[in-house]
Protein backbone atom coordinates (compact mmCIF):
# COMPACT_ATOMS: atom_id res chain seq x y z
CA UNK A 1 0.00 0.00 0.00
CA UNK A 2 1.35 3.11 -1.32
CA UNK A 3 1.04 6.82 -0.10
CA UNK A 4 0.56 8.08 -2.95
CA UNK A 5 -2.41 10.53 -3.55
CA UNK A 6 -4.21 11.40 -7.17
CA UNK A 7 -5.67 15.09 -7.56
CA UNK A 8 -8.39 16.70 -8.93
CA UNK A 9 -8.79 19.71 -7.90
CA UNK A 10 -8.95 22.62 -5.23
CA UNK A 11 -11.46 24.11 -3.05
CA UNK A 12 -12.32 26.23 -0.24
CA UNK A 13 -11.10 24.47 2.61
CA UNK A 14 -13.62 21.78 3.52
CA UNK A 15 -14.57 18.22 5.08
CA UNK A 16 -15.50 16.49 2.27
CA UNK A 17 -15.81 12.58 1.82
CA UNK A 18 -17.28 10.92 -1.19
CA UNK A 19 -17.91 7.22 -2.30
CA UNK A 20 -16.88 8.10 -6.41
CA UNK A 21 -15.72 6.04 -9.57
CA UNK A 22 -12.15 7.39 -9.32
CA UNK A 23 -8.60 7.03 -11.42
CA UNK A 24 -7.23 3.69 -11.26
CA UNK A 25 -10.24 2.02 -10.00
CA UNK A 26 -10.24 4.49 -6.49
CA UNK A 27 -13.43 4.57 -4.96
CA UNK A 28 -12.83 6.80 -1.44
CA UNK A 29 -12.71 10.62 -2.00
CA UNK A 30 -11.16 12.68 0.65
CA UNK A 31 -9.33 16.06 0.94
CA UNK A 32 -5.42 17.17 1.86
CA UNK A 33 -6.02 20.67 3.48
CA UNK A 34 -3.55 23.48 3.50
CA UNK A 35 -4.17 26.72 4.95
CA UNK A 36 -8.04 27.45 3.53
CA UNK A 37 -7.70 24.93 0.66
CA UNK A 38 -8.52 21.50 0.06
CA UNK A 39 -7.51 19.09 -2.48
CA UNK A 40 -10.12 16.59 -3.71
CA UNK A 41 -8.13 13.54 -3.45
CA UNK A 42 -8.05 9.51 -3.98
CA UNK A 43 -5.04 7.11 -2.94
CA UNK A 44 -3.17 5.66 -5.92
CA UNK A 45 -0.62 3.45 -6.26
CA UNK A 46 1.60 4.88 -8.82
CA UNK A 47 2.68 8.10 -9.61
CA UNK A 48 2.53 7.53 -13.02
CA UNK A 49 -0.94 7.80 -14.36
CA UNK A 50 -1.84 5.84 -17.53
CA UNK A 51 -3.85 8.06 -20.24
CA UNK A 52 -6.90 5.36 -20.64
CA UNK A 53 -10.16 6.52 -21.81
CA UNK A 54 -11.63 4.80 -18.50
CA UNK A 55 -8.83 7.10 -16.05
CA UNK A 56 -9.41 10.08 -18.20
CA UNK A 57 -13.30 9.65 -18.10
CA UNK A 58 -13.07 8.95 -14.30
CA UNK A 59 -11.54 12.12 -13.85
CA UNK A 60 -13.95 14.32 -15.23
CA UNK A 61 -16.69 11.97 -13.66
CA UNK A 62 -15.29 12.99 -10.32
CA UNK A 63 -15.19 16.28 -10.65
CA UNK A 64 -18.58 16.78 -12.04
CA UNK A 65 -19.24 14.87 -8.80
CA UNK A 66 -17.80 17.46 -6.52
CA UNK A 67 -19.41 20.32 -8.53
CA UNK A 68 -22.57 19.11 -8.08
CA UNK A 69 -22.64 17.15 -4.74
CA UNK A 70 -25.47 18.79 -2.54
CA UNK A 71 -25.93 22.10 -3.48
CA UNK A 72 -22.96 21.97 -5.60
CA UNK A 73 -19.04 23.87 -5.16
CA UNK A 74 -16.42 25.55 -6.68
CA UNK A 75 -13.62 23.72 -7.75
CA UNK A 76 -10.72 24.54 -9.73
CA UNK A 77 -9.84 21.33 -11.27
CA UNK A 78 -6.33 20.12 -12.16
CA UNK A 79 -5.37 18.81 -15.30
CA UNK A 80 -5.41 15.02 -15.98
CA UNK A 81 -2.26 13.23 -14.29
CA UNK A 82 -2.00 14.45 -11.01
CA UNK A 83 -0.35 11.83 -8.91
CA UNK A 84 1.68 12.98 -5.76
CA UNK A 85 4.26 11.07 -3.85
CA UNK A 86 2.08 11.56 -0.91
CA UNK A 87 -0.19 14.14 0.88
CA UNK A 88 3.20 16.09 2.15
CA UNK A 89 4.61 16.25 -1.28
CA UNK A 90 1.29 17.92 -2.32
CA UNK A 91 1.02 19.99 0.71
CA UNK A 92 4.63 21.74 -0.51
CA UNK A 93 2.66 22.15 -4.44
CA UNK A 94 0.10 24.26 -2.39
CA UNK A 95 2.16 26.04 -0.39
CA UNK A 96 4.20 27.25 -4.04
CA UNK A 97 0.63 27.89 -6.01
CA UNK A 98 -1.57 28.82 -2.48
CA UNK A 99 -2.00 32.62 -4.31
CA UNK A 100 -2.92 31.30 -7.66
CA UNK A 101 -5.38 28.92 -6.50
CA UNK A 102 -6.86 31.26 -4.09
CA UNK A 103 -7.12 33.68 -7.23
CA UNK A 104 -8.80 30.99 -9.45
CA UNK A 105 -11.25 30.17 -6.57
CA UNK A 106 -12.47 33.87 -6.61
CA UNK A 107 -12.17 33.96 -10.14
CA UNK A 108 -14.69 30.89 -11.37
CA UNK A 109 -16.81 31.61 -7.75
CA UNK A 110 -20.12 30.42 -8.53
CA UNK A 111 -19.97 29.30 -12.06
CA UNK A 112 -19.58 26.13 -14.26
CA UNK A 113 -18.58 25.44 -17.61
CA UNK A 114 -20.78 24.65 -20.07
CA UNK A 115 -20.07 23.18 -23.80
CA UNK A 116 -21.47 24.08 -26.89
CA UNK A 117 -20.94 22.46 -30.59
CA UNK A 118 -23.21 23.63 -33.74
CA UNK A 119 -22.70 20.53 -36.09
CA UNK A 120 -23.80 21.07 -40.04
CA UNK A 121 -25.94 18.88 -41.18
CA UNK A 122 -25.18 19.79 -44.44
CA UNK A 123 -28.93 20.54 -45.33
CA UNK A 124 -31.20 23.91 -44.87
CA UNK A 125 -29.62 27.25 -44.28
CA UNK A 126 -26.81 27.62 -41.66
CA UNK A 127 -27.91 29.72 -38.87
CA UNK A 128 -26.26 32.98 -38.31
CA UNK A 129 -23.69 32.41 -36.22
CA UNK A 130 -22.33 35.90 -35.14
CA UNK A 131 -26.33 36.40 -33.81
CA UNK A 132 -26.13 32.82 -31.92
CA UNK A 133 -22.19 33.79 -30.51
CA UNK A 134 -24.38 36.89 -29.19
CA UNK A 135 -27.17 35.39 -27.71
CA UNK A 136 -25.01 32.79 -25.87
CA UNK A 137 -22.48 35.42 -24.64
CA UNK A 138 -25.81 37.66 -23.31
CA UNK A 139 -25.92 34.78 -20.60
CA UNK A 140 -22.40 33.92 -20.00
CA UNK A 141 -19.43 35.42 -18.27
CA UNK A 142 -16.65 34.53 -20.49
CA UNK A 143 -15.97 31.98 -23.38
CA UNK A 144 -13.28 30.80 -25.18
CA UNK A 145 -12.16 30.71 -28.59
CA UNK A 146 -13.55 28.51 -31.02
CA UNK A 147 -11.81 25.10 -31.75
CA UNK A 148 -13.25 23.89 -35.73
CA UNK A 149 -11.68 20.79 -35.38
CA UNK A 150 -13.46 19.63 -38.03
CA UNK A 151 -15.27 20.95 -41.49
CA UNK A 152 -18.81 20.10 -39.87
CA UNK A 153 -18.07 22.50 -37.06
CA UNK A 154 -19.61 25.62 -37.32
CA UNK A 155 -19.23 26.77 -33.70
CA UNK A 156 -17.32 24.97 -30.72
CA UNK A 157 -17.14 27.15 -27.29
CA UNK A 158 -16.63 26.47 -23.74
CA UNK A 159 -18.83 29.09 -21.63
CA UNK A 160 -18.41 30.23 -17.86
CA UNK A 161 -21.77 30.72 -17.00
CA UNK A 162 -22.81 31.57 -13.26
CA UNK A 163 -24.85 28.58 -11.48
CA UNK A 164 -28.04 30.23 -11.22
CA UNK A 165 -28.17 31.14 -15.21
CA UNK A 166 -27.51 27.88 -16.39
CA UNK A 167 -31.17 27.04 -16.77
CA UNK A 168 -31.31 30.37 -18.96
CA UNK A 169 -28.35 29.09 -20.92
CA UNK A 170 -29.98 25.88 -21.47
CA UNK A 171 -33.34 27.72 -22.63
CA UNK A 172 -31.30 29.78 -24.88
CA UNK A 173 -29.87 26.58 -26.69
CA UNK A 174 -33.18 24.91 -26.91
CA UNK A 175 -34.14 27.86 -28.81
CA UNK A 176 -31.23 27.93 -31.00
CA UNK A 177 -31.75 24.14 -31.70
CA UNK A 178 -35.31 24.83 -32.34
CA UNK A 179 -34.96 27.08 -34.90
CA UNK A 180 -32.46 25.52 -37.01
CA UNK A 181 -33.09 21.43 -36.36
CA UNK A 182 -32.63 21.02 -39.96
CA UNK A 183 -29.28 22.49 -40.68
CA UNK A 184 -27.61 22.09 -37.42
CA UNK A 185 -27.61 19.39 -34.75
CA UNK A 186 -26.44 20.95 -30.90
CA UNK A 187 -23.89 19.01 -28.63
CA UNK A 188 -24.63 20.91 -25.53
CA UNK A 189 -22.73 19.40 -22.34
CA UNK A 190 -21.83 20.08 -18.59
CA UNK A 191 -21.60 21.68 -16.39
CA UNK A 192 -18.07 20.57 -15.76
CA UNK A 193 -15.20 22.51 -13.81
CA UNK A 194 -14.16 25.46 -15.33
CA UNK A 195 -11.30 23.94 -16.80
CA UNK A 196 -10.78 26.70 -19.81
CA UNK A 197 -10.57 29.63 -17.24
CA UNK A 198 -8.02 28.67 -15.24
CA UNK A 199 -4.31 28.14 -15.97
CA UNK A 200 -2.44 26.91 -12.62
CA UNK A 201 0.88 25.36 -14.39
CA UNK A 202 2.30 22.83 -11.58
CA UNK A 203 5.77 21.46 -12.85
CA UNK A 204 6.55 17.59 -12.90
CA UNK A 205 9.43 18.74 -10.24
CA UNK A 206 6.85 19.37 -7.61
CA UNK A 207 5.76 15.97 -7.28
CA UNK B 1 38.49 24.33 -56.65
CA UNK B 2 36.48 22.21 -53.88
CA UNK B 3 36.18 25.53 -51.65
CA UNK B 4 34.23 27.24 -54.31
CA UNK B 5 32.34 24.19 -55.38
CA UNK B 6 31.31 23.55 -52.09
CA UNK B 7 30.50 27.17 -51.39
CA UNK B 8 28.28 27.23 -54.43
CA UNK B 9 26.86 23.90 -53.94
CA UNK B 10 26.09 24.43 -49.66
CA UNK B 11 22.89 26.76 -50.14
CA UNK B 12 20.76 24.39 -52.47
CA UNK B 13 22.54 20.87 -49.89
CA UNK B 14 20.55 23.13 -47.25
CA UNK B 15 18.02 24.41 -49.11
CA UNK B 16 17.05 20.98 -50.14
CA UNK B 17 17.43 19.66 -46.23
CA UNK B 18 14.83 22.33 -45.21
CA UNK B 19 11.95 21.70 -47.68
CA UNK B 20 12.65 17.63 -47.14
CA UNK B 21 12.01 18.77 -43.14
CA UNK B 22 8.80 20.76 -44.05
CA UNK B 23 7.71 17.81 -45.90
CA UNK B 24 7.98 14.94 -43.66
CA UNK B 25 6.34 17.85 -41.07
CA UNK B 26 3.34 18.22 -42.95
CA UNK B 27 2.92 14.56 -43.65
CA UNK B 28 3.15 13.52 -39.93
CA UNK B 29 1.50 17.02 -38.67
CA UNK B 30 0.17 16.22 -34.98
CA UNK B 31 -1.83 18.83 -34.56
CA UNK B 32 -3.83 17.37 -37.71
CA UNK B 33 -4.46 13.97 -36.53
CA UNK B 34 -5.39 15.18 -33.16
CA UNK B 35 -8.33 16.97 -34.69
CA UNK B 36 -8.87 13.74 -36.35
CA UNK B 37 -9.15 12.12 -33.38
CA UNK B 38 -11.59 14.89 -31.70
CA UNK B 39 -13.42 14.37 -35.02
CA UNK B 40 -14.05 10.63 -34.73
CA UNK B 41 -14.86 11.00 -31.35
CA UNK B 42 -17.75 13.64 -32.42
CA UNK B 43 -19.25 11.56 -35.03
CA UNK B 44 -19.30 8.99 -32.59
CA UNK B 45 -21.05 10.58 -29.87
CA UNK B 46 -23.53 12.15 -32.64
CA UNK B 47 -24.37 8.82 -33.60
CA UNK B 48 -22.79 9.11 -37.13
CA UNK B 49 -20.18 6.22 -36.24
CA UNK B 50 -20.85 2.75 -34.89
CA UNK B 51 -18.88 1.18 -31.96
CA UNK B 52 -16.40 -0.57 -34.18
CA UNK B 53 -16.31 2.42 -36.93
CA UNK B 54 -14.90 4.36 -34.06
CA UNK B 55 -12.75 1.89 -32.76
CA UNK B 56 -10.98 1.09 -35.93
CA UNK B 57 -10.58 4.73 -36.70
CA UNK B 58 -9.39 5.90 -33.58
CA UNK B 59 -6.66 2.69 -33.76
CA UNK B 60 -5.56 4.14 -37.00
CA UNK B 61 -5.04 7.53 -35.85
CA UNK B 62 -3.33 6.07 -32.99
CA UNK B 63 -1.13 4.61 -34.55
CA UNK B 64 -0.21 7.18 -37.13
CA UNK B 65 0.52 9.70 -34.31
CA UNK B 66 2.95 7.49 -32.84
CA UNK B 67 4.29 6.80 -36.09
CA UNK B 68 4.38 11.02 -36.56
CA UNK B 69 5.71 11.26 -33.00
CA UNK B 70 8.35 8.93 -33.38
CA UNK B 71 9.21 10.43 -36.91
CA UNK B 72 9.48 14.08 -35.36
CA UNK B 73 11.56 13.07 -32.53
CA UNK B 74 14.38 11.81 -34.43
CA UNK B 75 13.93 14.76 -37.09
CA UNK B 76 14.22 16.58 -34.05
CA UNK B 77 17.49 16.21 -33.41
CA UNK B 78 18.78 17.28 -37.03
CA UNK B 79 16.58 19.83 -38.48
CA UNK B 80 14.03 21.68 -36.82
CA UNK B 81 11.63 23.88 -38.90
CA UNK B 82 9.50 26.52 -37.19
CA UNK B 83 6.19 27.23 -39.56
Amino acid sequence: MSDHVYAYGVLEQQDLSLTVDGVEGATELYTVDYKGLSVAVTDIETTDVERSDENVQAHDDVLQTVLTHEDGRTIVPMSFGMAFKNARTLKGVLRGARRAFRKALNDIDGTVELGVKLVSTGDGDPPDLSEVRDRLSSVAINETDDDLFSDRLLLNRSYLVAREDQAAFGAVIDDIEAEHEESVLVKYTGPFAPYNFVDIQIGAEGR
Amino acid sequence: MFIVDDLLVRPFVSLIGILQAMAINELFDRSELHDQLKENQLLYELGERSKDEYETHKAEIEAELELAEEVQSRLSGRVEVKG
